[in-house]
């Protein structure tokens, strides 16, 4: 298969990469992830796009040391993240689909202790969390357990979890699943301004036209390979001229189909 | 088989579903979901099973000739084991009812299909019974096996009230629950039920250890059953009373009586109570939906502090003891074990002053109760982590995690076990320091086997840790039990407490080299 990349290396090499990911590989029964490179700018929002199985979820893993490759290197602001795992996560976020938060904290304790993990000063941390509980809308339930609250709550508890600590890297798998429109939004504009600020992002997400929305490029993965990548007017290129100025989800259907094997 | 029969939503379509769940509810027990341990299990099952008789001929084949000419005497045992059964049967028949309605599972299909709620609710009632009944079957019949074997058929009358004692306990558990549903309200109940059913459970064997001590100075239950006292003060061979133990003897007409009176207990029950079940159902699943809604951070926070960047350590131990001081199911579930401590804080209280006699008896129970509460808890701090990707993305290094976690459970343990240390080493230093070492020792091999046999989970299943892995589970008993042991031996001056020692470094040994890679 030919990945079909568009400039990804303009910006030169690893230093100015937020993240740098090199013939990244992980077998379970079959490939997961099958020799993957990536290089993701500082300060970029990047969506990663693929069909069901095709190895985001274990890629993302693999980049926030969740999991261990059987190959390959992760270099988060030029740190190897798998020679020098505690530095690298010093400067890293997760979010998962699955918001796992502890029901018996409230949110301001579950941040404080996540501060506390990151070694944020106290003040500092407070401050921050009680920024986040209000950006997010949580400050009325800032002093209530977590244990009544809904999926949507639980994830921007998840969320400002993630944020406390100010990292440089957020990797975030399928963080709108199951949010409502408002919920989705509230998330949506976080992460911009956190791209604003400087942050850099690597989300994985079903909903297109979120990435179409949010993403300034796009890296679409099948069978483990990557094999598009670029922004959306480069994605339609790639995918073949007679889409015109089509949606991500034609763009994305005919690249996953080229991708496909041949029968 | 009639076509009504087998008609969709008839009883017996009904019944097949249920009972082809219950079934499938039990191989997961047994294989915790994997199914390549299938033929491992039934190996399992036939060692136990040989393994058991083995032990009930030890226990009673010297009994089997007993009969109904054994008078008072045999019949107050008997009596006695039937009653410590019986509370273990009620105590899990109560479990099983709560979950039958708080259990999401499937209620909320069934709620929203065309059936009779009611008719479901009276099946899964029914097959808790089976299950209790079966349950009992299963632990008492090698010993009627053995006694059938040694003393005749009579024996097999056992089986007989071994049902009618599930039955009666099934229909017991459910007016209890009832009444906690009508009294506490559907929020309170299952907590409640859960708390009820752990002090049924281990009621009768505290409470009779508990009066053995206070009139005949000892925390044997045998000696207290076979004592004059007790015996003096039993009723007269034609009691009601003796109905049960009459009939394990083999006497037919009492049999058939427990037999009646088992059936009556639960089928007037279920009669009674099969409209409010519906009921009960629907209330569980609205306070489910309101669980903690709105609950604040409460008292722990202002023992506990505040958390602050005081050290990951520090963080993750202080995080462990709040998780668990505000989840009253989980502290309940753990902290039930400190019950079995009432007896043994009894005796050193009535033994004060007198030979240390006594203090060399409390070593292997305190050691023994270290080891079962530290498995517990290291399985709730290792396993039961309900973030995992939260800190296995933290920067802290694993081995610093485990470490916490472990400081975490040992400092909990020597909290519990210090009242008692400090009254024992006011009457002997020497002692106290090897129950010291005996506690810090279980506690610590039962939280490293949970530390080398961890496997993430939710905390809610805490539960079913012991499905999860069998090794890790017979590990940490075998470990706790040499523990004791060296534990007693020591405790009365004895060198041959390297014996035992030996055993319990070999059993970690063997537990590490297993352990998963």
């Amino acid at each position: 298969m030919i990945v079909r990349e568009i400039d990804s290396n303009r910006d030169g090499g690893e230093a100015s990469s937020a993240l740098a990911v090199e013939g990244l590989r992980k077998v379970f029964q079959r490939p997961a992830v099958d020799g993957l490179d990536l290089r993701i700018r500082r300060g970029e929002f990047y969506a990663l796009l693929g069909p069901n199985g095709a190895g985001k979820t274990t890629t993302l893993r693999m980049v926030a040391g969740l999991m261990k490759p059987d190959a390959g290197s992760v270099s988060i602001f030029g740190i190897d993240a798998l020679a020098q795992p505690t530095a690298a996560k010093q400067i890293t976020a997760w979010v998962s689909d699955e918001p796992m938060i502890y029901d018996k904290l409230t949110p301001l304790e579950y941040l404080a202790f996540v501060a506390g993990l990151w070694g944020v000063d106290p003040k500092l941390a407070e401050t921050n969390a009680r920024d986040l509980l209000r950006w997010l809308e949580l400050s009325p339930n800032a002093d209530e357990r977590c244990e009544g609250f809904s999926k949507g709550m639980r994830q921007k508890v998840a969320l400002a979890g993630a944020l406390v600590h100010d990292p440089k890297l957020i990797i975030l798998d399928e963080p709108l699943t199951g949010l409502d429109a408002r919920a989705a939004r509230l998330v949506k504009d976080v992460l911009l301004e956190k791209v604003r600020l400087g942050c850099t992002v690597i989300m994985t997400t079903h909903i297109l036209e979120v990435a179409e929305r949010m993403a300034e490029r796009i890296g679409v993965i099948s069978r483990g390979k990557l094999i598009a990548e670029g922004t959306l007017d480069e994605l339609r290129h790639l995918a073949g001229s007679k889409l015109g100025d089509t949606s991500l989800e034609d763009v994305f259907l005919t690249l996953v189909a080229d991708g496909e094997p041949a029968e | 088989m009639s076509e009504a029969a087998t008609h969709p939503r008839s009883l017996f379509w009904l019944a097949r579903q249920e009972s082809r769940l219950s079934w499938r509810d039990l191989v997961w027990l047994m294989t915790a979901g994997y199914r390549w341990r299938t033929r491992s299990v039934v190996i399992w099952l036939a060692i136990v099973a040989i393994v058991m008789h083995l032990i009930a001929y030890g226990m009673v084949a010297r009994y089997a000739a007993v009969d109904l000419t054994g008078g008072i005497a045999a019949l107050t045992a008997i009596s006695g084991s039937i009653g410590l059964a019986f509370f273990l049967m009620l105590s899990q028949a109560l479990e099983q009812v709560t979950r039958l309605f708080y259990g999401r599972g499937d209620l909320d299909l069934l709620k929203s299909a065309p059936v009779s709620l009611r008719r479901v609710l009276g099946l899964r009632v029914l097959s808790v019974a089976t299950s209790t009944c079966a349950m009992t079957v299963f632990v008492a019949g090698p010993f009627i096996n053995v006694l059938t074997v040694q003393g005749g058929p009579r024996w097999l009358c056992g089986y007989g009230v071994a049902i009618a004692a599930g039955l009666a306990a099934s229909g017991i558990a459910l007016v209890l629950t009832s009444a906690l549903f009508d009294l506490m309200g559907a929020r309170r109940t299952r907590l409640a039920a859960q708390i009820v059913a752990a002090v049924i459970g281990s009621a009768f064997i505290i409470a009779i250890q508990v009066v053995a001590i206070i009139s005949i100075g000892t925390m044997s239950q045998s000696a207290f059953f076979h004592s004059e006292g007790v015996i003096a003060h039993a009723p007269g061979l034609d009691s009601p009373l003796w109905l049960p133990a009459r009939a394990i003897l083999g006497d037919p007409l009492p049999l058939l009586a427990v037999l009646l009176i088992g059936i009556g207990m639960f089928i007037v029950p279920v009669l009674l109570l099969a409209g409010r079940l519906g009921d009960y159902a629907m209330a569980a699943a609205s306070a489910d939906m309101a669980l903690g809604r709105g609950t604040r951070a409460g008292l722990t926070s202002i023992f506990l502090g505040r958390f602050r960047a005081t050290g990951g350590a520090a963080l993750l131990r202080r995080k462990e003891w709040v998780l668990l001081l505000r989840d009253p199911w989980l502290a309940s579930q753990s902290l039930m074990q400190l019950l079995y401590l009432i007896p043994p804080a009894i005796f050193l209280w009535r033994s004060y002053g007198e030979t240390q006699g006594a203090l060399i008896v409390l070593a292997p129970v305190l050691t023994m109760a270290a080891g079962q509460l530290g498995g517990g808890l290291a399985w709730l701090a290792v396993s039961g982590e309900d973030a995992p990707d939260l800190i296995a993305t933290a920067p802290i290094t694993e081995r610093r995690m485990i470490l916490a976690k472990v400081q975490s459970v040992l400092l909990a343990i020597m909290l519990v076990f210090a009242p008692f240390l400090i009254a024992m080493a006011a009457r002997s230093l020497e002692i106290a320091g090897v129950v010291v070492l005996g506690i810090a020792l279980a506690a610590s091999s039962s939280t490293l086997i949970q530390v080398w046999f961890r496997s993430q989970a939710k905390r809610r299943y805490f539960r079913r840790r012991q499905t999860s892995s069998r090794i890790a589970t017979f590990a940490e008993a075998f470990s706790s039990v040499a523990w004791a042991g060296s534990a007693a031996i020591a405790a009365s001056g004895s060198w041959v407490a390297i014996g035992p020692t030996v055993i319990a470094l070999m059993v970690l040994a063997g537990a590490w080299i297993i352990r998963p890679k």
